[in-house]
This record gives structure tokens, C-alpha cells and sequence, in this order.
């Protein structure tokens, strides 16, 4: 399934003067099946507003231009928002706020229940025992636990396991390593990767971490004041000083380091992967000569 | 969610915005009391408090539509109290079906009181901001302190929950998309059905409460939050004109109130005495 935005406009309280205020502005955007799409951008500049609008969390406003995502046009008044939510999983900051069964397996179970009625015990068992695998939990050990005697890092798996449960084939996370510590975050962006892997097709990642985008992202949009003003590869983008500085964001570290070996005349290039620059780095070295 | 009308304060610096909160809220007491006072079917006592309502909403500069829109949160409750009423009424003589004419008239005059009540609050709510409120209320209960009655400890009660209401709209807002983003499903179904459907929202609300009652008890703790004894202000509360001016024109109100019941009072004597 593809995301098309086009003219994609949003206003907050539109008919109240003094509070409306326009938080989508024109956007355009077009994400494609099999990214990892990353959408980046200061605090208030619209992010969130923007991908609600995805799984229609917030509903396209008249005249707001359009919205498609697969074979669903979300302008359109008929629109099935429950099978569409299926399909795309969102998951917000602090996922597990949003847990409030008694045991683990009814928390995981209810995005289940609630998107196909007519699904067996047998079948819900086995996807929730799924679920919790890949998210890297013991379904014998945690299944009848409440899901509030477990560990915050216990709660977030959980509760990610309740998303990627109905198995949808957009995954929207909006923000979803805040919080965590420096260990609970990689293990969460290799659980991105291996879901992104064999689970979900599409990943679209709000974040405020550029280390994370130019490491993982295939591509990605820079909001500003709810326009996009840049589409592009991680590279194409932490390259252009103008966007970088249009749009107040900081440099991941590769692309710094990068910057700073070039003036040097060190490397020529990388693409701001960990891998890449290192790998660069290293014929530079080898090739001796270079380094004062 | 965040446009609930009732109960926002709409900011601007108008006459009745100045007035200070203790002032505004006798009156508005006082204004609730005059509306209550106008006896059965004396509606020129209920044009005479519309009119009041009217002129404040004018001079606060709030728009009108801002001001009515708070009595759509409870026009339910308006609608039915007034077909209770309606229907349930057996005085007078019937004119239509079961409706009888004492029925109406009831009918006619709980509208008009509960929608005259609401309008009033919700203009001492819209013009007066939550703060002020608590501090005013806490000013006015002061004498409660003879008691021994925590005033103080009372009204930061309420400042906080006053404080945590757009907090709370906001996490119910997030609560509901996230649980909306699983398939949840809140707008279909009988009455049983929608409400079971909240048990997902209300558990991680109720959770988060007493999480950020917990944070924030630290954080008071931190900053040495020690009670009354010590605390001084930084917006004083202050008895001006402007509230001499209110307050003489809501007395105005419940005199002439008060002489128009005894006006149809002493008239209902005469035709009782004429009678005899
Ligand atoms: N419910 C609302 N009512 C009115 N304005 C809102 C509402 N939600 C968001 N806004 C405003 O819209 C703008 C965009 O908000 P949005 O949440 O999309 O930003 P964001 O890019 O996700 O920011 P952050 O990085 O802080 O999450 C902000 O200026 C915000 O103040
Ligand atoms: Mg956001």
C-alpha cells in the first residue's frame, strides 16, 4: 500500500477565531510500499497532525485537499475506517499508556477482536503467542501476568505486540523510543528492523533522533510549520545546509564527522551510515598518506 | 476536544474581566438567586435577568455565539426536564392530548430558569480564568478559617483539578486514538455496548491520574511546599469600582424582583379580597 498526499491542508478549531490555528500547510508527499520513511521536524511543526491523518485518526477536512493510502481514498465519506486501521498500525509515545486489560494476552488479543469479529479461540491464541515472540517476550511466562506488574520495558513490548498483533501492513510509530534508555532503544529499533524485516511492509517513523533516520530511514520528510519543505534520501537531505538550517534540525553524527574528514581532506564522501562512513574511513587509512 | 465550551475561559481585557474574581462570583451567586426568586409565571422577571445576562455578556465583549453554546452541553437535561413536565403535569385543564395548560406554563418556566442559570455561569467562567476563580473562592471562604476549616488546602484542591482538566482532554484525546488505532470502536452500537467500549479509555486514564498525582506531589515536595502558613501572592485580589458597579446592579435586579412578586402578590390579594 502506497501514502499519497496531495494539498494535504488541516486547521485546528476552524471556526473559533483567535484559537484555529493551520497546522498542515499544502503538504505533498508520496510514500512508497517497502520504506522506511522517516519524518523529521521541530516540535509544533506537524508531524503528528500529519500522520493521524494516515490511518484516519483525524479525518481529512473539506477542501483539505487528498488523501490515499492503497486502494482507500480517505476523502471520501464512506470510507472504511475500521478495515483501513487494520491495515495500518499506529503507535504513539509512550505505547504503554494506552495497556488496560487484566491479563497480557487480552490486552494483545484486542486489537484482534476487535478488527475480525468472526476469529477463532485457536487462531487468536496462536497470532497473540506470535505477537509476543516476535516482540521478544515469553508467551507461557506473561500471558495470564497483569500487564502492570511488568517492567516499563515489559509494558512497551506488550503494548507493541497489541499493534503489530493484526499484523498491518503500514506500522506509523510517532515517536516510539522516547523514554527508553540506551539499551532499551536499540534493542527496540533491531525489533523495528526485524519486524520491518518479515511482519510489516511499510514503516513511517516520526523522530526526533537523526541518528536513527540516517542509519535506518530509505527516505524522508522535513516538516516545517506544517509545510514539507524537503523530500528526500538522508543523504540528499543532511547535505543541504539550507534545509538543515531552514528547518532547525541537528546533524546526525555521521554526517557531521563526514563534514569535518572532508575538510580535511580525509574522505570525500559517505552516505551517513555507520557502516558506510566507517568503511571509508578505513580505505582512507589504509591508504595512509591522507591523515596530517 | 479542546473546544468544550463549557467552563473556558475566553481571555481579553473587557470591564467585566477586570473585575475582581470574590466580586464576580456573589454576584453571579446573587444573579442565581434572583433567577430563583422570579415566582411561578412572572416572566417579566425572567426578561429582567436575561437582560442582566445580556448587558454583562456586552460589556465582557465575549460573542454571544460563545455564550450560548454553553447551554448545548445540556440541552438534554433542559429537553427533559421540560418533557417531564410536559406530560406528567395533571394541574389545569387540559388543552392538547395530556398536556395540560398548567403543564406548559411549568414546562415553559424550567426552560427558561435552567437556561438562564447556565448562561450565567458559564459567563463567570468564560470571563474569569481558573486561577482567579480558586483564588477568589478561597478569598470569599476565608472566614471559614475561624473553624478551622483548611481553606487554603481546600482551594488548591480545587485549583488543581481546575488545572488538570486540559491535561486530562488532552490524554482521554490520545487514550481514545490509541485505542481507536486498535479498533476500537465508540460510535456504533446500543447504549451497553458504547459504554463497555470505554472500559479501554477510563482504565489507562484512571492509571495516568494517580501516576501524575504521584509526580506531581513529588514535585510540590520538592520545591518545599509547605501549606498556608508562609505563601504570599503574586496577583492580589482587589475590591474596586468596577465591582461596587456590579454589585449595585445585580441588587438592583433582586429589588426589582422582589417588588414585582410583590406586586402580583398584593394584586392576587386584591382579587382574593375582591372576591370575598
Ligand atoms: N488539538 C489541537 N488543537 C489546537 N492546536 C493543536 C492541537 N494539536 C496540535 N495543535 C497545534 O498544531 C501544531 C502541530 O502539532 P503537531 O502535534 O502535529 O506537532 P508535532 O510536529 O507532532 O510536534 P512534536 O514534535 O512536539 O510532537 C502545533 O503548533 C500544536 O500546537
Ligand atoms: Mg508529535
Amino acid at each position: 500500500m502506497k501514502v499519497v498526499a496531495k494539498n494535504l491542508n488541516f486547521t485546528y478549531s476552524p471556526k473559533t477565531k483567535g484559537l484555529s490555528f493551520r497546522a498542515l500547510d499544502n503538504v505533498n508527499v508520496e510514500i512508497k510500499e517497502g520504506e522506511i520513511f522517516g519524518i523529521i521536524g521541530k516540535t509544533g511543526s506537524g508531524k503528528s497532525t500529519f500522520v493521524q491523518h494516515i490511518n484516519g485518526l483525524i479525518k481529512v477536512q473539506k477542501g483539505g485537499g487528498a488523501l490515499k493510502v492503497g486502494d482507500y481514498d480517505l476523502t471520501d465519506k464512506k470510507c472504511d475506517y475500521k478495515s483501513l486501521r487494520a491495515k495500518v498500525g499506529m503507535m504513539f509515545q509512550y505505547p504503554e499508556h494506552q495497556l488496560f486489560a487484566e491479563t497480557v494476552f487480552e490486552d494483545v488479543a484486542f486489537a484482534l477482536k476487535n478488527f475480525a469479529k468472526d476469529i477463532s479461540a485457536e487462531e487468536i491464541a496462536a497470532r497473540v503467542k506470535e505477537a509476543l515472540s516476535t516482540v521478544g517476550l515469553d508467551y507461557n511466562e506473561v500471558k495470564d501476568k497483569s500487564p502492570f506488574d511488568l517492567s516499563g520495558g515489559q509494558k512497551r513490548r506488550v503494548a507493541i505486540a497489541g499493534v503489530i498483533v493484526a499484523k498491518p501492513e503500514i506500522l506509523v510509530l510517532d515517536e516510539p523510543a522516547a523514554g527508553l534508555d540506551p539499551k532499551g532503544k536499540r534493542e527496540f529499533l533491531e525489533l523495528l528492523l526485524r519486524l520491518h524485516k518479515d511482519y510489516v511492509k511499510t514503516i513511517i517513523i516520526v523522530s526526533h533522533d537523526m541518528n536513527l533516520v540516517a542509519e535506518y530511514c530509505t527516505r524522508a520528510a522535513v516538516f516545517s510549520g506544517g509545510k514539507i519543505i524537503a523530500t528526500g534520501t538522508p543523504k540528499e537531505i543532511f547535505s543541504d545546509k539550507n534545509i538543515i538550517e531552514k528547518s532547525g534540525l541537528d546533524l546526525p553524527l555521521t554526517a557531521a564527522l563526514t563534514e569535518k574528514l572532508k575538510s580535511k581532506g580525509i574522505i570525500t564522501d559517505s552516505d551517513f551510515t555507520v557502516e558506510d562512513f566507517t568503511e571509508k574511513l578505513i580505505v582512507a587509512l589504509k591508504n595512509g598518506g591522507k591523515i596530517r | 476536544m479542546r473546544d468544550v465550551s463549557f467552563g473556558s475561559y475566553f481571555p481579553s481585557n473587557s470591564f467585566v474581566h477586570k473585575m475582581d474574581a470574590r466580586a464576580k462570583i456573589l454576584i453571579a451567586i446573587a444573579y442565581m438567586v434572583a433567577v430563583f426568586l422570579v415566582s411561578a409565571f412572572h416572566f417579566l422577571g425572567f426578561a429582567a435577568c436575561l437582560l442582566f445576562v445580556i448587558l454583562a455578556t456586552v460589556v465582557s465583549k465575549v460573542p454571544f455565539l460563545r455564550v450560548l453554546k454553553s447551554v448545548r452541553t445540556i440541552i438534554f437535561f433542559v429537553v427533559f426536564s421540560a418533557i417531564l413536565q410536559l406530560f406528567f403535569n395533571k394541574k389545569g385543564t387540559v388543552v392538547f392530548w395530556v398536556i395540560t395548560d398548567v403543564g406548559l406554563l411549568n414546562a415553559g418556566f424550567i426552560i427558561a430558569r435552567i437556561m438562564l442559570i447556565v448562561l450565567g455561569a458559564s459567563l463567570l467562567t468564560l470571563t474569569t480564568s481558573p486561577v482567579e476563580l480558586a483564588d477568589g473562592i478561597e478569598g470569599l471562604l476565608c472566614p471559614l478559617k475561624w473553624i478551622k476549616f483548611p481553606v487554603h488546602e481546600f482551594a488548591l484542591i480545587m485549583s488543581i483539578a481546575l488545572r488538570f482538566i486540559p491535561t486530562l482532554i488532552d490524554e482521554t484525546d490520545r487514550i481514545i486514538k490509541a485505542q481507536k488505532a486498535r479498533g476500537a470502536d465508540f460510535e456504533s452500537g446500543n447504549i451497553f455496548k458504547r459504554a463497555k467500549a470505554l472500559i479501554p479509555v477510563l482504565i489507562p486514564l484512571l492509571i495516568s491520574s494517580f501516576r501524575r498525582a504521584d509526580e506531581l506531589a513529588d514535585a510540590m515536595d520538592s520545591r518545599c511546599y509547605a501549606g498556608s502558613k508562609t505563601r504570599t501572592r503574586y496577583k492580589k485580589l482587589r475590591f474596586t469600582f468596577r465591582d461596587l458597579i456590579g454589585v449595585l446592579v445585580v441588587a438592583g435586579l433582586i429589588v426589582g424582583i422582589v417588588y414585582l412578586n410583590g406586586f402580583y402578590a398584593l394584586n392576587s390579594l386584591a382579587e382574593i379580597a375582591g372576591a370575598l
